[in-house]
């Protein structure tokens, strides 16, 4: 029997070094040879094939409907994710202790007036807390340096009493350890998270200057204090040198922190402009990417006493295999500003994203979408959001990757000041085509270590036979 | 093994519910019946005294005397008395998670390991079922298991209904064979108070052929997958289960590619140890699989579950026979009142998290090779 291409899923078709990479729209996918593709595309598909596919769920009877309805389940399992806001990114002060090299414009000096919230804003931010629908609320509190304003962190922490889910990140330079902003840190709802540039030296010069010992010596005393699974640290690395891979990870194994989350700097306006050949040193960043990835799966497989993973390069790959499992809000489809998560600053003035928040103030764009007083449920917010899913896109549409990918409507605006530039053009685009390659190269190796690595960022208790169906 | 029948002797002429306390307003049992003493405390019966050969209670309905028993034993316990037969039911025994109504012994299906072999008569019990409900300990899950609950839909989601919407804190879990819903029932099983219901329903194979002979029923397969597809639309909680015997062990890999494919909305799936009980005790040379001598169908299936983010769970598997990785898979699963340990458990570590035995599990059978951990 075969099987007729009107019953088989309509399916995209990405060629990899092994062969073709079959994904349909509830992101199932499997690897065949290029006879397979030849007898598929033949109807010519033996009765086992058709057998196999149907299991796969590649095969749906539009008369039944059950298998109608199982594929829709699929697709609304990829979709999805912004339900009612409970995520709040808060920025109480501008203001920071330290004035790192690429931070001019997001920051405000120690001793300056005005960039802290007032009393109207904070009883704005209170009043959207209580205004909140669900029982779980994760805050975010990025600056300026937002230890600087135990109080504030307090009253709003106190204030989210009434949760029964309830997560604080304070996103510090780990400058100064007051006892005051101790006893905080000391909650067990609340996480750290910091930055630590790579290797010592590298975050001296972008960063700490003299005041590095200082840093190192709180972080070494909070990792003894809380154990592994409070504290993060991000690296921010500039991608036309970055640090030694292996000086990387030595320093952040040094501290017991596992997972990497490599970030090139985001050069914004002026600095963008300047450097003309940026998408040749995007082609060399990627390389250095790829080859950190591939160093850390050595390291796995060397040294089994700790799990080290690159952050985004485990969520890309848990959303091939695992829709749902992570709440990455740069990854998802569609992905609409201002729904489930916003960022009040110091004015409070609503961004979508940090990153707009960022934008607005190095003058490249303003994409503020209210203010905490009136609130944010502005024309501006639903116009962006209009074009807020990769699902209509007619250069999304035909990619194998599309179940897996997402949108970024403000890496957009910021980059090319416009949503509908053609899709392949932008780097976003670029970035995800590259990365999602570069994940399923590994989900087909027969390499024991790679096979390890995977395992273990997919969070599995064994390593699987197989991660990818192949047919030959 | 803990008995759930009671030798008692009562006054009234017809069955009646009721709750045994040791003391008015005595909120028995692990948590507080709080606020709702009130307006249930009529259908309790209270201690009156105990005696060589066993309790008494006194209630609405009268003097209860049961056999065997102190009162401090039964306190908190729903029975249902019947006193023509002399007997009580123990329907939801105080401070067990593992409380279950058996709605009817009828069933549409016969599977050759069936644990509770069906009977064509049918006593309708669902008002008692429905009082002793109201009377459950604050915050339970109360099973319902047959014979085949929905053969009697119409009443059995009546009861749901009833129970859920009179008592916020409560839950069912409801074993089903799956061939009764249509598409008629998801405005119904769309209110929001299903979402305290979880549904067991059995897959055995994705070969269509050998399912519906597990079950010994032609077509059942096809009706299965017509009543998946209401109760996905309906959004009902599924829990799969699927038994282990020779027939499908190594349909297992390929059932778990079926699952994580076409089942993606069931809420988790339950890979379940045979049970030495019913028809399965006759046929268990036949039926029953070591999983311990050969694991790998079992680990195939974990790992292309847990891959694509399918909750499977091991139930009735014995933690020693499990291998270590998968230990957190392997709970406590079987009731208290029907599982055991062999003696060389008492110094095992792991205990209180393992399901242990059956009670009728055979010693001499193969898998009571336990090695204490
Ligand atoms: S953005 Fe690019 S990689 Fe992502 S789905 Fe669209 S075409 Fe594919
Ligand atoms: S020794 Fe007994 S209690 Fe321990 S894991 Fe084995 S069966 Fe369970």
């Amino acid at each position: 029997m075969t099987v007729s291409c009107r019953t088989a899923q309509p399916m995209k078709v990405r060629a990899l070094d092994e062969g073709s990479l079959f994904v349909n729209d509830t992101g199932r996918f499997f690897l065949a040879s290029d006879a397979f593709a030849q007898r598929l595309h033949d109807d010519a598909l033996s009765q086992a094939e058709t057998d196999e596919l149907r299991l796969q769920g590649n095969i749906i009877d539009p008369d039944d409907d059950f298998s109608l309805h199982s594929h829709a389940y699929g697709i609304a399992e990829r979709l999805g994710g912004a339900n009612s806001l409970d995520y709040l990114i808060l920025v109480p002060t501008l203001r920071c202790n330290l004035d790192c090299s690429y931070c001019q414009v997001s920051r405000a000096g120690v001793n300056q007036r005005g960039f802290d919230w007032s009393d109207e804003t904070l009883g704005g931010v209170l009043r959207s807390i209580d205004e909140l629908a669900t029982d779980s609320i994760k805050i975010e509190f990025q600056g300026g340096e937002p230890t600087l304003r135990p109080d504030l962190l307090r009253t709003i922490i106190e204030r989210c009493e009434r949760f029964a889910h309830k997560q604080f990140v304070i996103c510090t330079n780990l400058q100064n350890l007051s006892a005051d902003v101790l006893s905080i840190f000391d909650r067990d709802d609340v996480y750290i998270s910091t930055s630590l540039d790579g290797s010592i030296a590298m975050h001296r010069m972008q960063r700490t200057g003299p005041l590095t010992d200082a840093f190192l010596d709180n972080l070494s005393s909070l990792t003894a204090r809380y154990g592994p699974g409070k504290i993060s640290a991000l690296p921010t690395l500039d991608p036309r040198a970055p640090a030694d891979i292996d000086e990387i990870i030595d320093t952040f194994s040094a501290f017991g922190l596992t997972s990497i989350f490599l970030r090139p700097i985001n050069f914004q306006g002026f600095a963008r402009k300047r450097h003309k050949q940026s998408r040749e040193q995007d082609e060399g960043w990627r390389s250095y990417y790829e080859r950190f990835v591939r160093r850390i799966i050595e390291r796995n497989w060397l040294d089994k006493s700790s799990v080290l993973e690159e952050s985004y390069f485990s969520i890309c790959l848990r959303r091939v295999f695992q829709p749902g499992a992570d709440r990455h809000v740069d990854l998802r489809n569609p992905n609409p500003v201002g729904v489930d998560y916003v960022v009040i600053d110091y004015d409070g003035t609503v961004y979508p994203t940090d990153e707009a928040r960022m934008l607005a103030r190095s003058g490249v764009i303003d994409l503020s979408i209210g203010d905490v007083q009136t609130g944010w449920n502005t024309p501006e917010r639903l116009a962006l959001n209009e074009a807020s899913t990769n699902q209509f896109d007619p250069s999304c549409t035909v990619c194998a990757y599309q179940p897996f990918c997402g949108r970024d409507l403000i890496d957009d605006l910021a980059r090319y000041g416009r949503v509908d530039i053609e899709r392949t053009e932008t780097e976003f685009c670029r970035k995800h085509l590259h990365i999602f390659d570069f994940v399923f190269e590994p989900i087909y190796s027969q390499d024991p270590a790679v096979r390890y690595s995977l395992a273990m960022w997919l969070r599995l208790p064994a390593i699987p036979e197989q991660l990818g169906v192949r047919i030959s | 093994m803990i008995p759930l029948s009671l030798q008692i002797a009562a006054e009234p002429a017809t069955p009646f519910v009721t709750r045994l306390r040791l003391r008015p307003n005595d909120h028995t049992g692990p948590n507080d019946h709080i606020g709702e003493t009130d307006h249930t405390g009529e259908a309790d019966a209270l201690f009156v005294e105990d005696d060589d050969g066993g309790t008494l209670f006194a209630g609405r309905e009268g003097l209860i005397s049961i056999d065997g028993f102190a009162g401090h034993q039964l306190s908190g316990d729903v029975l249902l008395v019947d006193p023509g037969a002399g007997r009580a039911e123990r329907l939801l025994r105080s401070g067990s998670a593992h409380n279950t109504l058996l709605v009817t012994e009828r069933c549409d299906q016969l599977c050759v390991m069936c644990s509770q072999p069906p009977k064509k008569t049918h006593i309708d019990r669902f008002d008692h079922f429905e009082k002793a409900c109201m009377l459950a300990e604050p915050g339970s899950v109360i099973g319902i298991t047959g014979g085949e609950p929905t053969l009697y839909k119409p009443r059995l989601l009546d009861l749901i209904e009833a129970v859920l919407t009179e008592r916020a804190d409560l839950e069912f879990h409801v074993l089903t064979n799956g061939q009764h819903f249509d598409l008629a029932d998801v405005p119904r099983l769309r209110a929001p108070l299903y979402r305290r219901v979880s549904w067991g329903i059995p897959l055995y194979s994705h070969v269509p052929a050998t399912h519906d002979f597990i079950v010994g029923k032609q077509g059942a397969f096809d009706r299965l997958h017509d009543s998946f597809s209401a109760l996905m639309q309906a959004g009902a909680r599924i829990e799969l289960r699927t038994v282990l015997t020779s027939t499908n062990l190594h349909d297992l890999p390929a059932l778990s590619h079926y699952v994580a494919a076409r089942l993606r909305f069931v809420e988790s799936w339950s890979v379940m140890q045979l049970e030495n009980i019913g028809f399965a005790k006759n046929r268990w040379s036949d039926l029953f699989v070591d999983h311990a001598a050969d694991f790998t169908p079992i680990s195939r299936a974990i790992d292309t579950s847990l891959l694509h983010g399918i909750a499977i769970r091991l139930f009735n598997f014995p933690r020693c026979t499990v291998p270590r990785a998968y230990w957190a898979l392997a709970p406590a699963s079987i009731s208290d009142w029907k599982r055991k340990y062999p003696p060389p458990c008492r110094d095992c570590r792991e205990r209180d998290l393992c399901s242990g035995f059956f009670e009728w599990h055979p010693d001499e059978q193969a898998g009571v090779r336990v090695t204490p951990l």
